[in-house]
């Protein structure tokens, strides 16, 4: 197996170039892949293709089946009915042959080594590894190379855990929530660094409840609910299909609001002094109706929030999963 | 591969302050005191070199099963299960780790018998009896790795402890069998620790090992590498 020469720089946007035995089977194939824990169904009859060198977002509450998803991709888990496959082969066998690697949720820091000699170990087991060198770079651990990994702040120790997940270099890298519990500062940091890896050609796949994440982050949003996945495709693409909670407002000016209710696209009316907001399924057709009235002034269409997408998708109630989502990249 | 984790391996357990008190110091001092206390018996001397050796050997063969359930509660093992490493790798680093940081206190306890109680044997009954020892403290970390693999963190700890207790004083490690009652003796005689020590006694009295205690011990061992193989496969999936 040949891989590209280490880039010294991560900023390469060139693919890796490796002949594949697997010729262009996708990185990650679900089918029909379920797994029951006792009466829960965790994930619940899964299909699911991911190209190579795509970034996925995984999205969805807590308990709507990501970490099993993850479980099963890994094959940390076998699925009950249906297949999981990465590169055309078994999970096992991917993972068995260096072409995975990931970053767990659970876990405390492994005692008594430094970040160098964990990062280190983590490449040896690999065919063809990262430099370590370049591995602490890209997970921006240089400085803490000699520091003990069990004496590290909890941004730090997470960033261990990615370097650990690249050390190997795998062609697909798999992060279950990676930045749970991080500050604003060790989140950005460690998007820089996941696209860092990814723009080398990798495929990544994380999962998070995190809208604004998924949104900033991944090429492609799954959104997964009770184990199945209720969405697909870009942010722009999620916002659309659940258009119909776009929202138009407009002055009524002195104008009666009776009426409203019956223009086309429109499902609910509330009135607010001499405001009138629409909540419309289709925003086109309701200001094209609202201009044949006349009634334009200080018109106001918004399209609706990635909170509302979600929550329109997986048909939640409050609390809304974002809630505690990180301002940095909110819209 | 394995060589890469063994080495890890070793270097945490030897960076862990109450190993190296407790696992290598240990033994040292209570040679020393055992030895020393209430006048002096040279082939007592040497008899309690052999056995507490074999006390520290067998302490720091079951710790590396309370690593191994540390490693278990902290995710680690999980984290080695989505490397290219497979369980069998690294159950096996894990048993070679443990023929590792057995030697310390082997080698600590023998050092202690040459350099401060004057104990003189030939060179090769020192290699002999070295040897003994390491090749003998294997079952004991199976029977750690064995626990590890099936209980949690603290309660292996404890149990190991329990072992450790129960495997030293009736195996005479700390005390000569000669002291017990018969019934206790006869009890020890089927105790894999009194005959581990026993290999190494007799070649330091400059005899053959038995075929009885080298029986024996087989017997331990085969036992104690079901339970360790039992437990790992119960365990190793859902790990």
């Amino acid at each position: 197996m040949t891989k590209p020469p280490s880039a010294a720089h991560p900023a390469r946007t060139a693919p890796r170039q490796l002949p594949d035995p697997d010729g262009d089977a996708p990185a990650i194939r679900f089918r029909h892949a379920a797994k029951s824990f006792g009466a829960v169904r965790a994930v619940a009859g899964l299909d699911l293709d991911v190209r190579r060198g795509e970034t996925v977002a995984l999205l969805g509450r807590n308990g709507a089946g990501k970490s099993t998803t993850i479980a099963l991709l890994l094959g940390l888990d076998e699925p009950d009915a249906g297949s999981v496959r990465l590169f055309g082969r078994t999970p096992a066998e991917a993972v068995r042959a260096g072409r995975v690697g990931a970053m767990l949720q659970e876990g405390r820091p492994v005692a008594r080594i430094t970040v160098r000699e964990l990062v280190a170990f983590a490449a040896r087991t690999y065919p063809a590894p990262l430099p370590v060198a370049e591995a602490l770079d890209l997970a921006g651990l240089t400085d803490l190379a000699g520091r003990r990994v069990d004496r590290l702040s909890g941004g730090q120790a997470q960033r261990v855990r990615f370097a650990v997940a690249l050390a190997g270099n795998p062609e697909l890298i798999v992060l279950d929530e990676p930045t749970a519990a991080l500050d604003v500062e060790s989140r950005r940091a460690f998007w820089r660094s996941m696209r860092a890896y990814a723009r080398r050609g990798n495929t990544v796949l994380f999962s998070t409840h995190y809208l604004e994440e998924a949104d900033a982050h991944a090429d492609r949003i799954l959104v997964l609910d009770r184990g199945r996945t209720v969405a697909d495709g870009t942010g722009e693409q999620l916002r659309r299909t659940a258009a119909r909670g776009s929202m138009v407002c407009v002055d009524l000016a002195g104008r009666p609001s009776g009426g409203l209710a019956a223009l086309p696209g429109v499902d609910a009316v509330e009135v607010r002094g001499d405001r009138a907001r629409l909540r419309t399924r289709d925003p086109d057709a309701t200001v094209t109706a609202l201009a044949a009235l006349g009634a334009v002034r200080g018109i106001e269409v918004t399209p609706p929030s990635l909170d509302d997408v979600f929550l329109a998708l997986t048909g939640a109630t409050a609390p809304t999963p974002s809630a505690s989502a990180p301002g940095e990249n909110a819209r | 591969m394995i060589t890469a984790y063994v080495r890890l391996e070793v270097r945490r357990t030897l960076r862990d302050v109450s190993f190296v008190v407790f696992g290598i110091g240990m033994p040292v001092l209570m040679y020393l005191l055992f030895t020393n206390l209430g006048g002096v018996d040279p082939e007592w001397r040497t008899a309690s070199m052999v056995a507490m050796a074999a006390y520290g050997a067998l302490g720091a063969a079951l710790s590396t099963g309370t690593g191994v359930a540390e490693d278990k509660g902290s995710g680690w093992l999980r984290q080695l299960r989505v490397t290219p490493m497979t369980p069998r790798q690294v159950v096996t680093g894990r048993a070679l780790t443990g023929s590792v940081i057995v030697l310390p206190a082997i080698a600590a306890v023998l050092a202690a018998g040459a350099c401060v109680n004057g104990v003189r044997m030939d060179a090769w009954q020192w290699a002999a009896v070295a040897l003994v020892l390491w090749l003998g403290a294997l079952p004991f970390t199976l029977l750690g790795i064995g626990n590890g693999y099936r209980l949690t963190a603290q309660s292996t700890g404890m149990v190991n402890v329990g072992w450790s207790l129960a495997l030293s004083i009736l195996g005479g490690l700390w005390f000569p069998v000669e002291a017990f009652p018969g019934w206790l003796r006869s009890l020890s005689g089927l105790t894999p620790t009194r005959r581990f020590a026993e290999l190494g006694q007799s070649l330091a009295a400059g005899a053959a090992p038995g075929a009885a205690a080298a029986a024996v011990v087989g017997v331990w061992a085969l036992l104690f590498a079901s339970y360790a193989v039992l437990s790992y496969r119960r365990s190793a999936r859902t790990v």
